[in-house]
């Protein structure tokens, strides 16, 4: 009886505090609602999705329609959401602290974690509207632009399945060459095994290997989802080097299911683009098993001339990859979405944070700080050498922009419409890494500090 | 006024609140050693000239500022606890209402604060409307009212949990003279119900209406506390009112009573104040009205647990 009478209170508790939250929600969707800066916002994002498009020129193709649409409308679109979350953020407790408005919710029956909840929700609520409006907006040009210009089935927008080979992970590979390293007493001086090993992971991951004439390089693929009788399976490689370093490159692709020990062997002669894609129906790799395809190897051999050819250079982890059907592009939008609905939700947690612990000035040009540390710190850990990151000069720049670097990487390393251009689908991890880390475990941590704040800070001053 | 209960609401012991600046160097002592005690079903005045730690001690009594040293309890707890403050209303000085919501939205936001449900805060929403008679301009933005008519608003927020302890900063500042006899009014009447009242105000004769108890602070120092009738008695004088007395009859009695006590007796024609005139004035002109006590808080506050 005790029980049931404690269960009912806790369920009677639950919702009183559930009608707090919800209670301190809508009032900050109201007051963004109807404040002229939502408006201008607005205006902005319809700008974004309806005349952008139009002004930024493409190379008339397809596929360059496309880049624009999904990359740099989708981009500013989003850097506008992320300034307004963010500087809205700030606001939200600050203002009201400030104006003395938050007294009176103050002297309520109501926790910090209850009011900081619900100012965020409503941060994620407008976030989620805005998003849903901007990225259906650019489908539908995507559709209108389909129809109009009739484009053909392999130029329409798609979404793929990306498999990369299995190789060691750039952790592992430079862990074993940091172990090389020692074994001959070759380690460089002056630098901690952990500066070294940091450097020969940041290099694994931009590793070019080369493939000489006459020589063969073969990949082996575990695709994470089957490969069905009447699917296809696309095999790319990628190129970013200079095209004479490839000018007369030829070779043979040949691409493999284990399960079936069968084979489609596929000559390649023009290496003047930078990418190189082919399709192979699973048929062709004879009697499709019920459960489908799962491994495959890809080769490739070079038979270009010893004397003139160029070795071809690969980034194995980049750019060699098989492509298999994804769902639909929609989807693969929704995803996008997502991924940038979760910055969003860690960019609100963030200001709000601030705003808690500072006035609305002071909070947002400590957001706006920030923002751009993370932005330029992430520039300069890619291009500043060991050598220059040991002068004293730069010893400090480079310490921030390594921490600011360091404890934004897994928040940032989603990039969804790169993603989107290059008809990848945004695999399932990587949503829930973002989602995880940008809505719910970074935003965590920083409730706690805001929360902790506001329970010790002095809602009145001595007016 | 009923008698007080003689059980604390409020409870200070040695309250003391210093301000201090960015660098943490103390700038204001607001209030040095502040004890006082606020009984259950009292209306509590607390008076005193800009400057002597009013509203200073209201914010430490609500916990919108840390005392710097002594002891609080409201209702029995400490002033952050959300079960006291569950029970308290507020009404600060200047309303402080959010200028782009309606009166109803405000009253249903402050409402849900409380957790109550939707439709017992629209019905307590409605019922508070028609008590500070603004059912007409109930979804206009509070940001285009009058002084007085945010303040009634303020006044509704302070109401919508049915409060078993109201504190009103400057309740009738604002307010014309007809809005403070309202104000005046309901406080009474929520007295008479079990309410416990802490008021501050400038006008001292609003004081006077309508409380019990005062305690006088100047510069942060409490210099006087006391029941109204006790701290303003002359026991050395005597004053009779008689109604119809004729001139002869009033100089024999002056005259007898000079003889007897040996001293001079002043004879006066007592006036009534101004307010009282301006509301038989404006009565006359059909236009005074008096609060309508929202039903809900005819409801006894719940005992002092």
């Amino acid at each position: 009886m005790t029980r049931m009478t404690n269960d009912a209170q806790n369920r009677n508790a639950a919702a009183a505090s559930a009608r707090r939250i919800g209670g301190v929600a809508v009032l900050a969707v109201r007051a963004a609602l109807r404040t002229r800066t939502v408006a201008a916002l607005l205006a902005l994002l319809a700008a974004c999705v309806l005349v952008l498009p139009g002004v930024v020129k493409g190379d008339g193709t397809p596929e360059g329609e496309l880049h624009i649409l999904l990359t740099y409308t989708l981009g500013f679109a989003f850097g506008l959401l992320c300034l307004a979350t963010l500087w809205a953020a700030c606001a939200l407790f600050a203002a009201e602290i400030d104006s003395a408005r938050m007294q009176l919710s103050a002297v309520k029956p109501v926790c910090a974690a209850e009011f900081w909840v619900g100012k965020w929700l409503a941060l994620l609520a407008l976030n989620a509207a805005a998003l849903l409006a901007v990225y259906a907006g650019v489908y539908s040009q995507v559709r209108w632009r389909m129809h109009r210009d009739g484009w053909e089935v392999i130029e329409r927008p798609v979404s793929r399945h990306v498999t990369r080979p299995l190789l060691p992970t750039p952790r592992e590979e430079a862990r074993d060459t940091l172990a090389d390293l020692r074994a001959r007493n070759e380690l460089p001086q002056g630098y901690s095994e952990r500066t070294i090993l940091r450097v020969l992971e940041e290099k694994a991951h931009e590793k070019y290997t080369e493939i000489p004439p006459g020589g063969r390089q073969s990949w082996r693929f575990r695709l994470s989802r089957p490969l069905y009788a009447d699917e296809a399976v696309t095999a790319r490689l990628r190129f970013e080097t200079e095209y004479n370093t490839r000018a007369q490159v030829s070779g043979i692709c040949r691409l493999g299911s284990v399960e079936t020990a069968r084979a489609v062997e596929v000559p390649l002669d023009d290496f003047t683009l930078k990418e190189i894609e082919f399709d192979v129906e699973a048929r062709a790799f004879g009697q499709v098993p019920a459960a489908g395809l799962r491994t495959f190897e890809l080769s490739f051999a070079h038979t270009g001339d010893a004397q003139r050819a160029a070795g071809l250079l690969l980034r194995f982890r980049k750019d060699v990859a098989l492509l298999t059907p994804g769902g639909s592009f929609w989807m693969n939008l929704m995803r996008a979405a997502a991924v940038h609905w979760s910055v969003l939700a860690l960019l609100a947690a963030f200001g709000l944070t601030l705003s808690v612990c500072f006035s609305l000035p002071v909070a947002a040009f400590v957001a706006t700080v920030l923002l751009v540390l993370t932005m330029v710190g992430n520039s300069v850990v890619q291009v500043v050498s060991e050598e220059d990151a040991q002068k004293w000069s730069n010893r400090a720049g480079v310490l921030v922009s390594r921490t600011v670097h360091g404890a934004t990487r897994r928040a940032l390393q989603a990039e969804p419409l790169a993603a989107l251009t290059n008809g990848e689908r945004l695999d399932a991890g990587m949503l829930r890494v973002s989602l995880g880390w940008n809505a719910l475990l970074l935003p965590l941590l920083l409730a706690a500090a805001g929360c902790a704040v506001l329970r010790r800070r002095e809602l009145a001053d001595t007016e | 006024m009923p008698e007080s209960k003689q059980q604390p609401v409020i409870e200070t012991r040695g309250l003391r609140k210093v301000f201090r600046d960015f660098w943490r160097r103390p700038t204001v002592e607001a209030v040095k050693g502040l004890d006082l005690t606020v009984n259950d079903g009292e209306v509590f005045g607390l008076l005193g000239p800009n400057g002597s730690g009013k509203s200073t001690t209201i914010k430490m009594l609500l916990g919108l500022l840390r005392p710097t040293a002594g002891a609080v309890r409201v209702l029995g707890a400490a002033p952050d606890d959300t079960r006291a403050k569950a029970r308290i209303g507020y009404l600060p000085e200047v309303s402080h209402l959010h200028p782009f919501l309606t009166p109803r939205e405000t009253l249903l936001y402050y409402a849900s604060l409380f957790g109550m449900p939707r439709g017992e805060a629209a019905r307590r929403t409605r019922e508070l409307l028609a008590m500070v008679d603004l059912e007409h301009a109930a979804d206009r933005a509070v940001g285009g009212f009058s002084k007085g008519m945010a303040r009634r608003v303020g006044l509704a927020q302070a109401l919508v949990n049915a409060p078993a302890l109201l504190v009103l900063d400057e309740p009738t500042s604002g307010l014309d003279p007809i809005g403070s006899r309202e104000v005046k009014d309901l406080v009474c009447a929520l007295a008479r119900g079990g309410v416990t009242v802490l008021m501050t105000s400038h006008l001292l004769a609003d004081v006077e209406d309508v409380c019990d108890r005062v305690a006088i602070l100047e510069r942060g120092v409490l210099r006087a506390e006391g029941k109204i009738a006790e701290l303003l008695r002359q026991p050395d004088a005597v004053r009779f009112e008689v109604e119809g007395l004729d001139e002869p009859s009033a100089a024999a009695v002056r005259a007898e009573l000079e003889t007897r006590t040996g001293r001079r007796v002043r004879q006066e024609y007592p006036a009534m104040s101004l307010e009282r005139y301006f509301l038989q004035v404006v009565a006359q002109d059909g236009r005074q009205r008096a609060f309508a006590i929202a039903p809900f808080l005819n409801t006894p506050p719940p005992p002092n647990s």
